[in-house]
């Protein structure tokens, strides 16, 4: 045959091929469309699919060297395909699985578990939720380990479905601070001032619906992965923070406080190391909002500082200038300033003035320097950036309120008061960051929490503080200003917290509360500064919002918390004690003195004088210890008459006072602390039962 | 203004106009469903959806130009091209295979540097080997029942790139396979050796599974389509939407399963043809590739030469058959695959060298161009005159 005819005979042959190939598509959608149509619809209407957003692992929080102020926590909820396992693998399976179930569980009993499984199995059902509960990863473990589910989602058909929980390891501590988010992006502190960075991005899967409102993912390898958040590392400082805290939240206790805060700054770098907003809720404080970032409020006396910056930097004022405060009270125009002294303190020098808070004097001196011309005393209030936001990380920051001459209601006693403290608002923080340009050597910078963001070890950017100014005033008058700070703690109305062995500088302040327009009898306390004076480290503000009984005033409430704070402080930080350095180099550090258990106030009492900070659970008599962080925790040893005490970890004394009240005898071996215990704690007491203790 | 348009094309646009109307119409299709089909692709990327229809019409338009400049070249030259590129796609697939970028699992990106764009070598491979093939077909006629001379170093190219291409993509490589089968067949090799290259292929796929990368994949793939018991998700949600298509379907742009269905812009575009214009749209484009295929075998006829019999022929009958495996996944007559459906689906490699064969075929359909190539001696000692 002739080759062309052939090749084209084949070719026909395979045209024809093709064609029955076409047909049958053809045919096929016919089919589909016509015979099995309905099922199809049906199936469609029945099934939803829809693509759900997966969520990225959120970013961790982290304090200055590394501990977590919050994580996310994976917990998980089990779910089952028993389609997925081989029959031997079920049968085999099947009856130590549900027994598993049913004693972890306690939802069913363990036949009901088997039934269900073997219906759903039969049923072809492709998921079954085993229990609504969450399990924590360890948990999650040892349940894949059981029969069956161990040979894994795709041998043995068992469905982990995580749920990220937040988790503040340090529970109240600073939580304000870090923060939280819900679930429709709002919150507050770290957690929502850093949610970019901290949520990274979602992803995205398909997911059907399954019985109730519970979605099962259908992995057809279209989802879009999900990019974990980053974690941000801030300048907490845990210990500092709990030593601000626990000061401040006795303070508010003792005084009845409606709230009250604490911030704490690293002069050089403006490292906000502690920051503590403890509202009063019930009979308890608690952190609720930060008043440090967020409220404006009348300063009151601190803001004195800036008055008497802008009144030696604009005149010849000297600190020796004499200024007569007459009877303490000085009428201008139809209003008049008081000195809370009764009776007034008549001549005095411009330091001394300052160093008992004189109003009068203030008011009296920039009515003098400033009465004409308001601006320019503003004009140091903004170069001293206390007129707008201070753009700190944590967003939500308060806006000063600050009068200008060119608004309505400025009047001629608008500039005096503001001299003082009164009709202007700025937040604590704006005040705490002048206080620290002052420690700073006239440096203002604009304070920092978080230092860096990045994975694990990979930081991918570092914030560093910014320069807000480089020289808030000249060398004199920054002398001269640290002059008069040091005095108001040496001779004014902080002398209640001088005789420390370092030396703190600062400035109090009492403003009395507006309330329906009216100053009332209730005030605002604060206490704001740096120590050691002659080589600034720490700078911190301590406001106490309307304290009850005798005390009101910032030296009596707002200042011992200053000091105790700073106490604290001094005696954790080395470096604060340069001499002293060499002595003490081989106590190891970061090691708490050996308590486990014993009588709380004696335990207490000892911690308390060796600065370390403890915390009480419940209120025993008897306790043990817990390290919760960096401060130690009492847990209660239960002690009930007719049961034998736990005295694991007690010294001998306090074992043989528990042991022998009980009406037990006692033999003891080797020296330190009780080990072991030969009568086991919990057991029924036996009158003159031997225990035999070793110590060690 | 028609008189001009149609001088215009004579001038420019040679060859078969039959087939230049289907594929601009094929062309028109492809862009009208995909743009309406990467809607869900680019919410999820965040992207605006004309950047798909862009990009997609600028890749269409990509084919196009391959096609005319192909089209523009004596088909002689390609026997000469084709081993070159076939020589070339070895290493290629080689290095694809190692090193290629990982997208869906399997590797069967080459990430071109310069250009930033990624690139499928199996794609050349295929049409190097289909050309290669037709142009040793075609030098061995006299004695092809010979299977020392002729058939033994046809089947070692076959092998060896088929068994590469297997090794990433093994849809792809049987759909190859089963096209040198039928070009073969074609090419006048005895039935009785084609036999026993089936059970060879077989063979040689058997190994691909067990070392490849898809091994799993296919495994699970098959054993779904032949037990029945349950559909495969895509499988499933492709049916759906054939069978809410209805006769005319739900209107351009309306598919509901486009927001489900795995990869409604490439692998199944032929499921979202049917739910957007229904069987009737289905019929019309089975229609079209079937024209195609009636013009290539037309080609083929009045071809002087069994090289440009056979090329056209295998050419048409490899793309033809690779749409038509594409929609029996889609209906459900196959296993769910990994193949595009040749001019309609978004993919730059593919348009760009789909648009390659249909330029040969149009080349083969105007004749000899190059008259200095038939006084030559060389590739075309052996081949019979047509009568």
């Amino acid at each position: 045959m002739n080759i062309k005819r052939h090749i084209l005979l084949r070719v026909r042959v395979a045209f024809v091929l093709m064609f029955i190939f076409a047909v049958a598509i053809v045919a096929k959608i016919v089919i589909i469309q016509f015979v099995q149509g309905e099922a199809w619809k049906e199936k469609a209407r029945k099934i939803t699919y829809q693509y759900r957003p997966v969520k990225a692992t959120r970013g961790n929080i982290y304090s200055d060297n590394g501990s977590l102020l919050a994580t996310s926590l994976p917990f998980y909820k089990v779910a089952f395909d028993p389609t997925v396992p081989s029959k031997g693998t079920f049968d085999q399976g099947i009856d130590s699985l549900s027994i598993y179930l049913s004693k972890y569980f306690h939802e069913k009993s363990a036949a009901q578990y088997k039934n269900m499984m073997i219906d759903a199995r039969e049923q072809n059902r492709r998921y079954l939720m085993v229990s609504r509960r969450l399990i924590n990863y360890h948990v999650k473990k040892e349940v894949a380990s059981w029969p069956i589910f161990r040979e894994g989602r795709y041998g043995g058909g068992v469905i982990f479905e995580r749920v990220d929980k937040r988790f503040q390891p340090f529970e109240n501590l600073s939580k304000r601070t870090v923060g939280f988010i819900n679930e429709n992006e709002r919150g507050a502190g770290l957690e929502y001032s850093f949610n970019d960075i901290l949520s990274g991005q979602d992803g995205e899967a398909m997911f059907q619906k399954i019985s109730g409102s519970n979605w099962k993912p259908v992995f057809d390898g279209t989802e879009i992965r999900t990019i974990d958040g980053d974690d941000i590392e801030t300048t907490i400082d845990v210990n500092l923070q709990d030593v601000a805290e626990t000061a401040l939240e006795k303070a508010l206790r003792g005084h009845e406080a409606d709230f009250g805060l604490v911030v704490v700054m690293e002069v050089e770098t403006g490292e906000i190391k502690a920051m503590s907003n403890l509202t009063r809720v019930g009979n308890g404080y608690r952190e609720t909002y930060n008043y440090a970032v967020g409220s404006v409020m009348e300063p009151g006396s601190t803001i004195k500082l800036a008055t008497a910056l802008a009144l030696m930097e604009e005149t010849p004022l000297r600190l020796t200038d004499i200024i007569d405060t007459g009877d303490g009270s000085y009428k201008i125009y139809n209003s008049t300033v008081r000195d809370h002294h009764e009776g007034g303190w008549g001549k005095l020098s411009f330091k001394e003035a300052f160093e008992k808070s004189s109003n009068v004097a203030m008011v009296k001196l920039v009515d003098k320097h400033f009465g004409l011309d308001p601006n320019r005393f503003l004009s140091y209030l903004d170069k001293l950036h206390l007129t707008h936001s201070l753009n700190f990380q944590i967003m939500g920051g308060g806006v000063p309120k600050i009068p200008r001459p060119e608004q309505n209601g400025w009047s001629g006693i608008t500039l005096p008061w503001m001299a003082h403290g009164y009709g202007l608002e700025v937040t604590p923080l704006h005040i705490l960051t002048l206080f620290n340009a002052v420690a700073n050597n006239g440096k203002m910078i604009r304070p920092i929490i978080v230092r860096s963001m990045g994975k694990a070890d990979r930081v991918r950017q570092e914030y560093k503080a910014e320069v807000l100014e480089e020289n808030i005033c000249s060398r004199e008058t920054l002398a001269r200003i640290r002059q008069l700070l040091e005095g108001v703690v040496e001779n004014g109305t902080a002398s209640n917290v001088k005789g420390t062995h370092y030396r703190i500088a600062g400035k109090t302040g009492t403003a009395q509360l507006l309330k329906n327009g009216r100053y009332t009898n209730r005030y605002m306390t604060s206490f704001a500064g740096y120590f050691p004076a002659g080589n600034p480290k720490y700078s911190a503000i301590v406001v106490v919002r309307n304290p009850k009984g005798w005390r009101q005033y910032g030296s009596n409430v707002a200042a011992p918390v200053f000091k105790e704070i700073a106490d604290n402080i001094y005696s954790r930080d080395l470096e604060l004690h340069g001499s002293f350095v060499e002595e003490i180099t081989d106590v190891p550090m970061g090691v708490f003195p050996v308590i486990q258990a014993g009588n709380r106030e004696e335990l207490s009492f000892i911690c308390n004088e060796l600065g370390v900070s403890n915390h009480t659970v419940d209120n025993e008599k008897w306790v043990k210890t817990k390290i919760n962080g960096n401060a130690v925790q009492w847990h209660s040893k239960e002690v009930k008459p007719g049961i034998v005490p736990d005295v694991r970890g007690m010294t001998l004394r306090d074992a043989i006072y528990l042991l022998e009240t009980a009406g037990m005898r006692i033999s003891h071996r080797g020296i330190g602390r009780v080990e072991e215990q030969s009568v086991q704690p919990n057991a029924k007491v036996k009158k003159g039962e031997l225990v035999i203790l070793s110590l060690g | 203004m028609m008189e001009r348009v149609k001088k215009w094309t004579d001038k420019n646009l040679q060859g078969d106009p039959i087939i230049w109307t289907v594929v601009l119409g094929l062309s028109i299709i492809s862009i009208l469903v995909v743009y309406s089909a990467t809607g869900t692709l680019a919410f999820k990327k965040m992207a605006n959806p004309e950047s798909y229809l862009f990009k997609h019409s600028m890749l269409v338009l990509l084919g196009l130009f391959a096609m005319w400049v192909a089209h523009k070249l004596d088909y002689r030259y390609y026997s000469r091209i084709s081993r070159l590129a076939l020589w070339l796609s070895v290493p290629l697939l080689l290095y694809t295979f190692v090193a290629g970028v990982q997208l869906n699992d399997a590797s069967r990106w080459l990430h071109l540097p310069f250009i930033n764009q990624s690139f499928q070598p199996s794609d050349l491979a295929s049409l190097a080997l289909i050309m290669s093939l037709t142009s040793m077909l075609s030098k061995k006629q006299q004695n092809i029942e010979s299977l020392k001379e002729s058939l033994i170093p046809i089947l070692i190219w076959c092998g060896m790139i088929c068994g590469l291409i297997a090794l990433t993509n093994f849809s792809s490589a049987i759909l190859l396979f089963v096209t040198c089968l039928l070009i073969m067949f074609i090419g006048r090799v005895p039935v009785r050796y084609l036999t026993m290259l089936v059970f060879v292929g077989a063979l040689a796929g058997a190994v691909a599974i067990a070392v490849g990368q898809r091994g799993t994949t296919v495994v699970s793939r098959i054993e779904s389509f032949v037990n029945g018991k349950e559909l495969p998700f895509q499988a499933e949600q492709a049916r759906i939407a054939v069978a809410t298509g209805g006769v005319i379907g739900k209107g351009p742009g309306k598919s509901n399963q486009r927001n489900i269905l795995p990869h409604p812009y490439s692998d199944f575009v032929f499921a979202i043809i049917i739910e957007e214009y229904g069987i009737t749209g289905g019929i019309v484009v089975v229609l079209l590739y079937f024209i195609l295929l009636y013009r290539g075998m037309k080609a083929a006829y009045n071809s002087e030469r069994a090289f440009g019999g056979l090329l056209s022929a295998g050419l048409s009958f490899a793309l033809v058959l690779q749409a038509f495996i594409n929609m029996g996944v889609v209906v459900g007559l196959g296993p769910v695959t990994g193949i595009p459906l040749p001019l309609i689906s978004m993919g730059g490699t593919s348009m760009l060298f789909t648009g390659v064969s249909l330029g040969i075929i149009l080349s083969v359909s105007r004749g000899d161009i190059d008259i200095s190539l038939s006084d030559k001696k060389g590739i075309m000692r052996n081949m019979p005159k047509a009568a």
